[in-house]
């Protein structure tokens, strides 16, 4: 719980420092490599992680990694979360700010599942008719269930699209029930 | 032989799967992060309403009650087994709500609205959320008609109108659930054609039984069916086995039944059996989805929770029909102790109470009602002006002997006076005792406590006061039949009445033995 809030806050402070600086391109660059060398070390999360480890030695160990290859802004804000005592979130931090950067730039994650895989004209089509729908531009992550037997399944947020064959028959076996079934 | 050509059975199919829709379905979802004890936390599910229902896999449904920033908690009204954490949760997009119509009376429902009493499915045209708003001040009109419970101590001095919520509370084992099935059975008399003639509408009837056993609850619906009663009345049944988010629902469903025919300008009953139980049901679900406890450890809202419930019986104004719901909450107290939490909540929250005490009930006295505790702060007004009447010396003569009775034990040692208050006040006690499932008619009430106040009982022994009771009204029944058609017609004690009482308890005096 604690965790989605901490987090929404830090990102959404950044997030807004670097529209208001006019630093946002530089400031986004910074946060994917961020996460990138995160993701690159596991180490380095186990560091940023223990509580035996004192803050100062936090802060230089971020210093000598970071420094001269970032933004100077985006090194005060991982400063500032060190001495805020809340290093353990940045990965969450980070990836809620590429959230916003999406949500900003009005740029849709969609998954999408299919039963095999889409050749590139049908994605193509897909991610046109999606984007039209939603007018917003379409970034497609692709799933492969071969359990929904045909069609496609594209999740949007919270909002699903259910094209499925799978999902038909369960409608049709739900129709043909109708009457006898009930609540629970 | 009959023959079936397969083009047939194929134009069939193709006629009952016309309607089938083949396009893309859209639908919200969410995953289940954490589930267990009849909670279940989602992730996702962004728009979803507050108690909305959620479909979960399994054919297993859920209620939104918790909100959260990041996260929905839901409660399952199935069994928390069939989910697993990572289960997809659909929205269905409306609130929970229950079938409502006169398809239900005479059946057994869960608070759902599924039928479980093995009699078939029940279609109905019409769905009613279950949680709805009371109306406000401008739809309601004063409470004026009498609901007629058939029991004597009850009609005559803590009058219930239709529209009113009295609290029946007590102990264990004093009797509460029959005053409530009594008062259910006496509404048989409002469907005959002899009530529509006098103008007295049909009351129908719901009880809700809450966290009760099984086995009470077929006992109930048993007595009710056996005394003709089913026909009018619905059992919406959330036992002590069902998981607590069906206990909780259970009288808020009632009340959407009785709201159902009150909107349509009739008369319903709602008893709800029994609101402490509803309580702790609440009480289960809330420490579970980790809101702060409070007094008794019960949530915050336990308040919120029984006065938007009874708050939804109501008088509804001529311009909307004139229907009512009338609502008699069920309290059970421990040893006697009103003043705990939900008890004094309910009393607050009520238009009276009626006392049920076990020591009353131990002595005797049944219905064990204590007359000098119990009150009806709206009834009056309903009340008919023959009853109010007779009432109003009944009342004093009770006090006197409640302020005396001290004093029996002293016995020939008090004065004439105080002997005589006494004894009246005895026999008076006695008249007021009846039997279970016997409701008697308002005009009869009227005539006995005449009869007990006007000094007609003093002369007869207090064993035989039920028996003479009884003769004499068999007596007038028979001889001076005008004098009941004059109270049912005219609702008043005329002197002409009187004089006709008088001469024939003179009369029946002679020949009692």
């Amino acid at each position: 719980m604690s965790q989605y809030k901490v987090s929404i806050r830090y990102s959404s402070a950044l997030f807004e420092t670097a529209i208001y600086k006019k630093l946002f391109e530089v400031i986004s660059e910074d946060v994917k490599f961020i996460l990138k060398v995160f993701h690159s070390s596991k180490q380095l999360v186990s560091v940023m992680d223990s509580p035996v480890i004192k803050g100062q030695l936090k802060l230089s160990i971020i210093d000598e990694i970071f420094k001269d290859k970032i933004n100077i802004e985006t090194l005060y804000f991982l400063r500032f979360v060190i001495k805020k005592g809340r290093e353990n979130y940045f990965i969450n931090i980070f990836e809620k700010y590429l959230d916003l950067m999406d949500e900003h730039l009005g740029i849709v994650n969609v998954d999408v599942k299919t039963a095999f895989k889409f050749d590139d004209n049908q994605s193509k089509v897909l991610t046109e008719n999606l984007g039209q729908k939603l007018n917003k531009q379409i970034r497609l992550n692709y799933s492969i269930d071969e359990t929904i037997i045909g069609g496609f399944i594209a999740k949007i947020g919270d909002t699903v699209h259910d094209a499925s064959v799978k999902h038909q028959l369960e409608l049709l076996k739900k129709k043909f029930l109708e009457g006898g079934a009930t609540l629970n | 032989m009959a023959e079936v050509r397969p083009d047939e059975i194929s134009a069939i199919l193709r006629k009952q799967l016309s309607g089938f829709e083949s396009e893309a379905d859209i639908y919200d979802v969410g995953t289940v992060l954490q589930v267990g004890d009849g909670i279940a936390r989602v992730y996702g599910l962004s728009q979803v309403m507050m108690s909305e229902l959620v479909e979960f896999p399994n054919d297993v449904f859920g209620m939104v009650l918790n909100l959260d920033e990041d996260s929905v908690g839901c409660v399952l009204f199935g069994e928390s087994r069939l989910i697993k954490e990572g289960d997809t949760v659909k929205r269905t997009k409306r609130v929970a709500s229950m079938p409502v119509g006169e398809e239900m009376l005479g059946r057994v429902i869960t608070p759902l609205g599924v039928p479980i009493d093995g009699k078939g499915g029940i279609t109905t045209n019409k769905f009613l959320p279950i949680e709805r708003k009371a109306l406000g001040v401008i739809q309601r009109a004063p409470v004026k008609e009498p609901l007629q419970t058939g029991i004597a101590a009850i009609d005559s001095m803590i009058p219930i109108g239709r529209g009113q919520r009295e609290l029946i509370i007590g102990d264990r084992q004093t009797g509460k659930t029959a005053v409530a099935i009594d008062a259910i059975i006496n509404q048989k008399y409002t469907h005959t054609e002899e009530a529509k003639t006098l103008g007295i509408d049909p009351v129908f009837c719901i009880y809700v039984a809450v966290g009760q056993k099984g086995s009470t609850v077929a006992q109930v619906v048993a007595k009710l069916e056996e005394n003709g009663a089913m026909d009018y009345t619905t059992v919406i049944s959330a036992t002590a086995a069902e998981p607590a988010p069906l206990q909780f629902i259970a009288p808020y469903s009632g009340a959407t039944l009785g709201e159902f025919f009150r909107d349509n300008g009739k008369h319903a009953l709602v008893v709800y059996d029994d609101l402490s139980k509803q309580a702790v049901a609440y009480r289960e679900l809330s420490l579970l989805l980790r809101r702060p406890p409070g007094r008794e450890a019960y949530p915050g809202d336990v308040f919120y929770l029984h006065s938007r419930l009874l708050e939804r019986a109501s008088k509804l104004s001529e311009d909307l029909g004139g229907g009512s719901l009338t609502a008699l909450p069920i309290i059970e107290t421990q040893q006697g102790d009103v003043s705990a939490y939900i008890p004094t909540n309910v009393i607050s929250i009520t238009d009276g109470q009626i006392y049920l005490e076990s020591s009353l009930f131990n002595s005797g006295v049944r219905p064990a009602i204590n007359v000098g505790i119990s009150v009806s702060r709206v009834g009056g007004n309903a009340q008919i002006k023959a009853m109010k009447k007779v009432a109003g010396s009944l009342k004093l003569d009770l006090a006197q002997y409640r302020a005396l009775e001290a004093f029996a034990k002293f016995g020939s040692d008090l004065d004439t006076h105080t002997q005589k208050t006494l004894a009246k006040g005895a026999r008076l006690v006695e008249l007021l005792k009846q039997g279970q499932y016997v409701p008697i008619q308002v005009e009869k009430q009227v005539v006995a406590i005449y009869l007990g106040t006007n000094g007609y009982l003093d002369n007869i022994d207090i064993a035989d006061v039920k028996r003479y009771e009884k003769e004499v009204l068999e007596f007038i029944e028979m001889k001076y039949k005008q004098v009941f058609d004059v109270i049912k017609k005219e609702k008043q004690l005329s002197d002409a009445s009187i004089e006709l009482i008088k001469k024939a308890a003179d009369e029946f005096a002679v020949v009692f033995k």
